[in-house]
């Protein structure tokens, strides 16, 4: 894909220049005007197009651009959000959020300090080499329709869809406590689906499952060969589905891919961490959690195998950055060490409720949102196998890849997840492919049946644009990475 | 940065959309098109954590999607307006200008179609409610002795749709509700308060009615088995299995491109039970009356009727692409925004004893198509669901898996509906709030799975 000679990037950045220095001199008539003030600018662009059996599906652009304003009062922290950026619209929010968080302070569940507000200054850019507002519609919609056309194999394929969405990400925060930093992130996601129809029977195979296949880059992540390949296994997966077997009803061995384990990190460790979950926040709707805050240093999650990071420090995964949106500092962190759980998923303000140790992971959707506890990229760290060793260990077992279901209870302990596609493995070879396989678990049982993982070069890296939770509610971008994991007597099924 | 006109949104943002709209379509040339779709709302949240408050937001949010159209071609843009009318007609022509370019370099669009002025309508609701102020320490008096986690939504939300054809069409719905649960250590029960008028007493009595059913909880957890059991699903949880036609299995066009739930039921393979009925039904007026083309609704769309399936949703582009009738079904999501499910016989006073021995849900969790071909679903039991015998509640069970298709839970499982229907307005905030909800009613069921 070409790169155009559009100079967007630097009118952008004048605008961007304007709007700050136009923010910057509101800030200055509210920063005194509460114990704590701070502005946080998003500004957002996100082009997301389709092309479905080589003909245009969607061609969308929203160009998002707003204000949050955080009001400390009494040590209650509250917050007011505008898209109105212009002196009176700033004022405006300003004194309704005053407003609403005096009134609030009467009956804050915490009183706070200033220290879940960090002074800190710095700079975060996505590392890219070419600018993705660089990238023209013409260019896009030329591999979006090379590449939808390419899954497109025969006639036996009804539904054959290229996506991709670019997002281009400015954030800017600065307080009353001097805090003053700056966070661009270009992020791509890039999905291909084939649908394959005969009589009764309809199957889909897409490229890691939906839209997992997502990362931080510039437009230098588009490579066509690459794609091309990608859509011809896709495709050809699809088809053989529809003659496959239905996923056998048993307890047996299971090898989970990487696009799959995404889900099962995501869903059974990521979002059970969740401090504010623990603290109860959540139980109105995302839900509670299994884990107690008792159960830090002391609950053996999974095997001695499981090593689990949260790590927001990565060059290229989705959910990467320097800062998390309170100034908080990232790094890197151990949250499940040889099986062990050491650390949750909680923000200054969690850590302030509750001491347990937490990382830097207050995150919002928007301007329009409030930072909550939030997965940030979450990654298991690789064994020593390689593929065909670990198959190889397999007497009789399935391996499944791509999620397509996903359900797991309020506590996320009962789970129950569905794949694309499956490979049945007897005797230490694959010897058939298998459609609608699911598998179903309790999570600490399930995490102790990891019998082993594959290596280092095996990892495969991806992530979610649609992690949703919190009320009022907010979709975010998380990143995870997986090698291969071997799981032990769990009870898989098939569809029907 | 200019300065603002200093409107007064209450009576003025449908006149400021005018005036937009004027500046954007006196600049079209000739053969081009452009529709203006607007979402905006003044929100004020709160969430309650142990029956205090963790944190409140005020939201000023006015979103417009252009939709410019021509050659047989079309792009959406959303922008979020500043109220600044000089800024945002700049801003908005800049966009209209760089689509106009772009488009010229693409393949024309087979599901373009001309815009059609649909007509010129306006439609104002307002609910009477305190200051959020007020209602912070109603809420935290009301549940002081008690541990309540939950949501507080109120404000105006606005929608218009205006097009280069003359239509234009205004909705405006100024709205509360209170969705929360009260815990006892791992014991919850669920209540939800949204009226045309808060009324203290009605509320002080919900808050009694749900203090009630959390007392009801304090028996000992009962473990159940996975295996069939005889089920009634009180109208929350029965509204979690009814949003799951929404997740693709109404829409004509998932249907053609190869996700097909329903597909036995549209090829008469397989019937449901006559005592289910499903309708889209405008006529609730829990949403606007036009959708995001500005095409009306129409008041009452059957789609499940005594059992047989008897419409999908089509839109207008899905009814070009397969030569199809639409429906008026949004462009951007073939859904409905207004269910109701049809009430049968049952009167709630004899829900146990018809029950007998059997599972009381009153909410489900997460639910997800774990076979979309054969309408089979998965999810989970939540809040207070209850073990009964011999029509007297045993006590709280732990939480159960579920995974059972829809034919069998609407078909030969369903014994009966109540008579009495509950009403819940759409409590979606992802990005923005969202109208819509639906009316309906409990349901019997001989059996359902459940496998965890």
């Amino acid at each position: 894909m070409q790169a155009t000679s559009q100079a967007t990037s630097q009118d952008a950045e004048n605008i961007s220049d304007q709007l700050t220095d136009f923010l910057q001199t509101e800030f200055n008539k509210y920063k005194d005007s509460a114990d704590f003030v701070a502005f946080k600018l998003i500004k957002e662009k996100t082009r997301d197009y389709s092309v479905r059996n080589g003909k245009t599906e969607d061609l969308t652009e929203f160009n998002d651009q707003g204000l949050l304003i955080e009001i400390m009062i009494s040590g209650h922290m509250g917050y007011g959000a505008t898209g109105e950026l212009t002196a009176e619209g700033i004022k405006k929010a300003f004194n309704k959020a005053r407003a609403m968080t005096l009134a609030a302070s009467r009956y804050g569940i915490f009183k706070f300090n200033k220290l879940i507000r960090p002074p800190v200054q710095g700079t975060y850019t996505s590392s890219r080499k070419i600018n993705s507002d660089q990238l023209s519609l013409a260019s896009i919609f030329d591999y979006l329709k090379k590449t939808s056309l390419a899954l497109k194999k025969n006639d036996q394929i009804i539904t054959a869809v290229s996506d991709v969405m670019l997002v281009e990400c400015v954030q800017h925060y600065f307080s009353s406590e001097g805090t003053n930093f700056h966070q661009n992130f270009d992020i791509i996601v890039n999905a291909l689906s084939a649908t394959a129809s005969q009589g009764k029977e309809s199957q889909t195979r897409s490229l890691h499952g939906g839209r997992g296949n997502c990362v931080q880059a510039g437009a230098e992540f588009f490579n066509l060969d690459k794609a091309l390949a990608d859509c011809d296994e896709i495709s050809t997966q699809a088809l053989e589905l529809l003659n496959a077997e239905n996923c056998p009803a048993e307890n047996c061995d299971l090898i989970l891919s990487p696009d799959q384990m995404l889900l099962q990190i995501h869903e059974s460790i990521g979002h059970p961490l969740e401090l504010d979950r623990i603290l109860g926040d959540e139980r109105n709707f995302a839900g509670w959690s299994f884990v107690k805050p008792e159960d830090f240093g002391t609950l053996q999650y999974g095997s001695t195998q499981m090593n689990v990071v949260f790590d927001p420090t990565l060059v290229g995964e989705l959910a990467s950055y320097q800062f998390d949106e309170t100034g908080n500092p990232a790094e890197k962190k151990y949250l499940i060490q040889n099986g062990k759980l050491v650390a949750g998923l909680g923000s200054l303000e969690s850590q302030a409720r509750c001491p347990i140790s937490g990382v830097a992971s207050a995150r919002s959707s928007s301007w329009n949102r409030a930072p909550i506890d939030r997965m940030a990229n979450i990654n298991l760290e690789a064994g020593k196998l390689s593929l065909n060793e670990m198959i190889s260990q397999v007497e009789r077992g399935v391996m499944m890849y791509a999620n397509r279901s996903w359900s797991i209870d309020d506590y996320r302990r009962k789970f129950q997840f569905g794949c694309e596609y499956a490979k049945l493995i007897e005797n230490g070879k694959v010897t058939k492919t298998l459609k609608n396989p699911n598998y179903r678990g309790i999570t600490v049982p399930f995490w102790n049946s990891l019998a082993a993982l594959t290596k280092p070069d095996t990892i495969g890296t991806y992530g979610s644009p649609y992690c949703g939770k919190g009320e009022p509610s907010q979709i975010i971008r998380v990143g995870h990475s997986s090698p291969y994991a071997l799981f032990k007597n769990i009870e898989v099924f098939g569809g029907g | 940065m200019a300065v603002s006109m200093g409107i007064n949104l209450k009576y003025d943002l449908k006149n400021y959309l005018k005036l937009l709209s004027n500046n954007l379509f006196n600049q079209l040339k000739a053969d081009e098109e452009l529709s203006l779709g607007l979402h905006s709302e003044e929100s004020e949240f709160v969430r309650f954590s142990k029956s205090k408050v963790r944190q409140n937001t005020s939201v000023h949010q006015h979103e417009l999607t252009l939709q410019f159209q021509a050659e047989h071609k079309f792009y959406k843009s959303t922008n979020m307006l500043t109220l600044n009318l000089a800024a945002d007609t700049k801003h908005l022509q800049t966009v209209v200008d760089s689509i106009r370019k772009n488009l010229t370099l693409i393949d024309e669009n087979p599901k373009y179609r001309k815009m059609l002025n649909n007509g010129i309508t306006e439609v104002y609701k307002k609910s009477q409610r305190p200051t959020t102020a007020d209602v912070i320490k109603k809420i935290s008096v009301q549940f002081s002795d008690s541990d309540l986690t939950g949501l507080y939504c109120a404000g105006p939300i606005r929608q218009a749709s205006v097009n280069s054809a003359g239509q234009f069409h205004y909705f405006e719905n100024d709205t509360f509700f209170l969705d929360f649960s009260i815990y006892d250590d791992a014991r919850a029960a669920k209540g939800f308060y949204s009226e045309e008028k808060w009324m203290d007493t009605q509320f002080a009595n919900l808050a009694c009615e749900i203090k009630k059913i959390l007392t009801l909880l304090k028996k000992p957890r009962i473990k159940i088995k996975p295996g069939h059991y005889p089920v009634y699903l009180a109208p929350m949880a029965l509204a979690e299995i009814i949003q799951i036609f929404n997740w693709r299995a109404v829409s004509r066009s998932a249907f053609e491109q190869g996700f097909a739930p329903l597909k036995k039921l549209h090829m008469r393979e397989s019937l449901f039970s006559p005592k289910f009925s499903l309708t889209e039904n405008n006529e609730l007026g829990l949403n606007s009356h036009f959708n995001s083309s500005g095409e009306l609704s129409p008041k009452n769309l059957p789609i499940i009727e005594n059992g047989e399936l008897k419409n999908f949703l089509i839109n207008a582009a899905t009814a070009k692409e397969y030569n199809l009738i639409s429906n008026n079904a949004d462009a951007n999501f073939e859904a409905m925004r207004s269910i109701d499910v049809k009430p049968g016989t049952l009167d709630e006073k004899n829900i146990l004893s018809q029950l007998g021995t059997g599972l009381f849900l009153t909410n489900l969790h997460y639910i997800n198509w774990s076979d979309p071909q054969a309408a089979r679903l998965t999810g989970m039991t939540r809040f207070a669901c209850f073990w009964v015998e011999n029509g007297e509640i045993i006590g709280p069970i732990h939480d159960l898996r579920f995974d059972d298709t829809l034919y069998n839970l609407f078909g030969a499982e369903l014994v009966d509906l109540t008579e009495h229907v509950s009403t819940f307005v759409n409590t979606s905030t992802y990005q923005k709030r969202s109208l819509g909800g639906m009316r309906l009613p409990g349901a019997l069921l001989k059996k359902m799975n459940f496998t965890l």
